[in-house]
């Protein structure tokens, strides 16, 4: 038994003594249509980028000693402050989902397996960290919201054996808000710190080991390593365009969603509010409903489970918190098979669609129902349920779709344009009825601009589904001509400068132009991408 | 490789389409990043702290709170006399100023050259019943050096590292680098180091009620400010400034 296999070498020693040169080249399929889903890292990292940015530009502004009114100051008074603020909290926002789509998509391609365990238990670190920082970041306003998570937060460390008053002590201070606000802003900036360090090693090991390649390339069994090929094209131009064009459609994503959001204004639900709500003082702080950031509300309604009211909030965040942190660490060393075949993993799978809907399920029952008092019996249908349901579907796709599978590229580019396409019409539908209700003027701008979105969405999803179904029968539909990409690249930047001059006479201090500068700001850098997207065609083939 | 020849092919048909399409994405680029530059930049330049025009000031005693009359003020006293104008943090002297045998004195208004700009402007004249009382910023024109380091010395004293007794008609000296100021002739220059005489406050009396007011600034900019009415904290009362004594 003992002379099966040789002992592997750790892979920090083997990176010291065989180092191989990064960035690595990859293969074409990866800058291809549906290659995004190979860069998934590259979204959290510029997201990340855009939150240091726009953190250090606040972080000149906020004042620990007076957290309320300095918030309030740099999002009336500060020029452009509306848009900086609001998009620093989605940008956060945007960091922590593509960080939970990055983690999902690595678990549905086995990403985890051998060799990236390390890449893998670092990733799972970073999530909580993100997480963390988000926590604090969130409290920092010091609005009613934020007192509410504080209070919360401190519940939880208070909770911890033994040394719970320690840890509340050393993150939250010493009770005065004075020391409260400056230890969370030290904290926001020390996890920052880390997880951009932590992220350094993440990547470096990302580099090292490759991207992770298709199945088909790996032939469906570890070690999946992406040996580098003569043929393959040179870092620069082809990758870095690529990757540019990909990191300007997620900055212009976080600008365009916020703004739509922030130009919303008061129709926007508190929980998902990108402005701070009113002060714990104000008398109206009692209109607004105790709600953690929606990214803890699972947390948040696990602490009202019936069952959880003896043991406290710590016990329910270990239990419904920690155990998903502690199995996605275990993963790697649970989940040994060599194949990378999703209906090789059942049991992989299976938890992975209840994780999902226990997570999106318990933060609706949160949001829905904040601060409502569970009974046992309806905690247990509503766990027991989806495992009853999932566990034999599970077990039947991994039986019957063993040969056949689906396009997955095609699948996930149209669930992703198609609830971009159900939020932006959310939106549209929201102007267009303030519009009719109101009648108010200031209302066109925001409203044709926000049909441009859906129309642009619109025209992906269509294309998406005519794609699908044309590439089946290999693909016969004529590409665009150059000289037709090139007029269309001439007419996007002349459309950048209109659209950009358009918007410089935006008041910088009026929350509500701001907006309409960030929708504006962000299509124009939508356009650039498109441009690079036409340069890439024409010049790079790609 | 079929394939890199075939843009090169083209490349060769037309290769202005390159360069246009490279021109048209680093122009559309270049929108985005003027767009967020400017967000970026005027977010981070503060908003200056001020205010927009002089006020009119009461002169009032910081100690009691009471309006500053005539006999408040002690001719060529040798405490140092003081009040914040237009702005926190901006001390002028008050000078009740005599001559040597400690009778009244006139002030006129002079026309006051400032040898670092090249430029002259016209003193406002002494107020009160006697015309004798004037007022300037008491922070040094040359390196910033506040009371009471900079102060009055009464006629015929002699000024350590400054004029002699003989020389001195109620000077302004500051100890840090030597600068000497007239308050008699406008708070003009009498020895450097500094390029610039002691920018004036103007003063307005009120005869029936023996009352002074503060009411605005001319000559120099103050020290350390792009503005007389920049760079600090507005005054806590739009209405009146305290005077402050500290004795010699």
């Amino acid at each position: 038994m003992n002379n099966e296999k040789p002992k592997e070498t750790p892979i920090m020693i083997k990176m010291l003594n065989e180092p191989r040169p990064i960035p690595r080249k990859v293969p074409d399929y990866m800058r291809k249509k549906g290659g995004a889903w190979y860069w998934t890292g590259a979204m959290v990292t510029t997201a990340f980028l855009y939150e240091v940015i726009t953190g250090l530009i606040i972080l000149m502004y906020y004042q620990p000693s007076q957290a309320y009114t300095s918030t309030e100051n740099f999002v009336n008074s500060v020029p452009f402050g509306s848009i900086i603020l609001t998009t620093h909290l989605y940008g956060a926002y945007m960091m922590i989902v593509l960080v939970y789509v990055h983690l999902l998509r690595n678990l549905f391609v086995a990403a985890y397996k051998k060799p990236r365990m390390m890449q893998w238990l670092t990733g799972v670190i970073l999530l909580a960290l993100t997480v963390g920082i988000g926590f604090f970041g969130y409290s920092m306003s010091g609005d009613v919201l934020s007192a509410d998570a504080t209070d919360v937060g401190t519940g939880i460390a208070r909770g911890i054996p033994i040394i719970g008053n320690y840890l509340s002590l050393i993150f939250f201070g010493d009770g005065t808000p004075v020391s409260l606000f400056h230890r969370m802003l030290g904290w926001h900036i020390v996890l920052a710190a880390g997880i951009g360090l932590l992220f350094m090693g993440h990547f470096i090991l990302a580099e090292y080991n490759s991207i992770m390649p298709s199945h088909k390339d790996a032939n469906y069994k570890v070690p999946a390593i992406d040996e580098e090929k003569p043929e393959y094209k040179p870092w620069y131009p082809n990758n870095l365009f690529y990757m540019l064009q990909i990191s300007m459609i997620t900055i212009a994503a976080i600008l365009i969603i916020t703004s739509v959001v922030a130009a919303l204004g008061s129709t926007v639900p508190a929980l998902f509010s990108p402005f701070p709500q009113v002060s714990p003082n104000s008398p109206l702080a009692q209109n607004v409903p105790a709600y953690p950031p929606w990214f803890l509300l699972f947390v948040y309604k696990a602490v009202d489970f019936s069952f959880m009211a003896g043991p406290g909030p710590f016990y329910a965040t270990l239990i419904f918190a920690g155990i998903p942190v502690f199995y996605l660490l275990l993963l790697p060393y649970i989940d040994r098979s060599p194949s990378l075949k999703l209906t090789d993993r059942p049991i992989t799978f299976g938890l992975a669609i209840l994780g999902i809907i226990f997570f999106v399920g318990l933060s609706t029952w949160g949001a829905l129902t904040p601060g409502v008092s569970i009974p046992t019996s309806q905690v247990l249908a509503f766990f027991l349920l989806p495992i009853l349901i999932v566990i034999p579907l599970v077990h039947y796709l991994s039986k019957n779709y063993q040969r056949t599978g689906m396009d997955a590229g095609h699948f996930s580019q149209l669930a992703i344009s198609m609830s971009l396409l159900g939020v932006s019409g959310f939106g549209l539908g929201m102007l267009i009825d303030a519009l009719i209700r109101y009648r108010n003027p200031v209302y066109y701008v925001p409203s044709i601009l926000m049909a441009m979105v859906v129309a642009l969405l619109v025209t992906m999803v269509a294309y998406t589904i005519w794609d699908s179904r044309h590439s089946v029968e290999k693909k016969h539909y004529k590409p665009l001509s150059r000289r037709m990409k090139n007029m269309l690249g001439g007419a996007f930047t002349l459309g950048a400068f209109v659209l950009i001059t358009v918007i410089q006479p935006f008041s910088a201090t009026s929350t509500f132009q701001e907006s309409l500068f960030g929708i504006g700001l962000g299509i124009v850098i939508l356009i650039a991408a498109a441009n690079l997207k036409l340069y890439r065609s024409v010049v790079l083939g790609e | 490789m079929t394939e890199e020849t075939s843009i090169e092919m083209e490349g060769v048909e037309d290769p202005s389409r390159r360069s246009f399409l490279k021109y048209m994405t680093v122009a559309a680029f270049a929108a985005a990043s003027a767009g967020a530059l400017r967000v970026a930049l005027q977010n981070i330049i503060p908003k200056s702290a001020g205010i927009t025009g002089f006020p009119q000031l009461l002169l009032v005693d910081s100690a009691s709170g009471k309006p500053i009359n005539t006999t408040d003020l002690t001719v060529n006293s040798s405490a140092v006399v003081t009040f914040d104008y237009p702005l926190q943090g901006e001390p002028n002297f008050l000078l009740r100023l005599g001559d040597a045998s400690g009778n009244d004195v006139n002030v006129k208004s002079v026309k006051v050259s400032i040898p670092a700009s090249g430029g002259t402007f016209q003193s406002p004249a002494g107020v009160g019943p006697y015309g004798s009382v004037v007022a300037s910023s008491a922070i040094c024109e040359h390196l910033g050096c506040v009371p009471p380091i900079i102060k009055f010395y009464k006629p015929g004293t002699s000024i350590p590292n400054g004029p002699s007794g003989s020389q001195n008609t109620g000077l302004i000296h500051c100890n840090c680098h030597g600068s000497t100021y007239d308050p008699g002739k406008g708070f003009g220059i009498v020895t450097g180091p500094t390029q610039n005489p002691l920018p004036n406050v103007s003063l307005k009396y009120d005869k029936t009620s023996d009352q002074y007011y503060a009411v605005s600034m001319v000559g120099p900019t103050v020290y350390g400010h792009s503005s007389d009415l920049s760079g600090g904290n507005p005054l806590p009362s739009s209405s009146q400034t305290g005077v402050s004594t500290q004795s010699a």
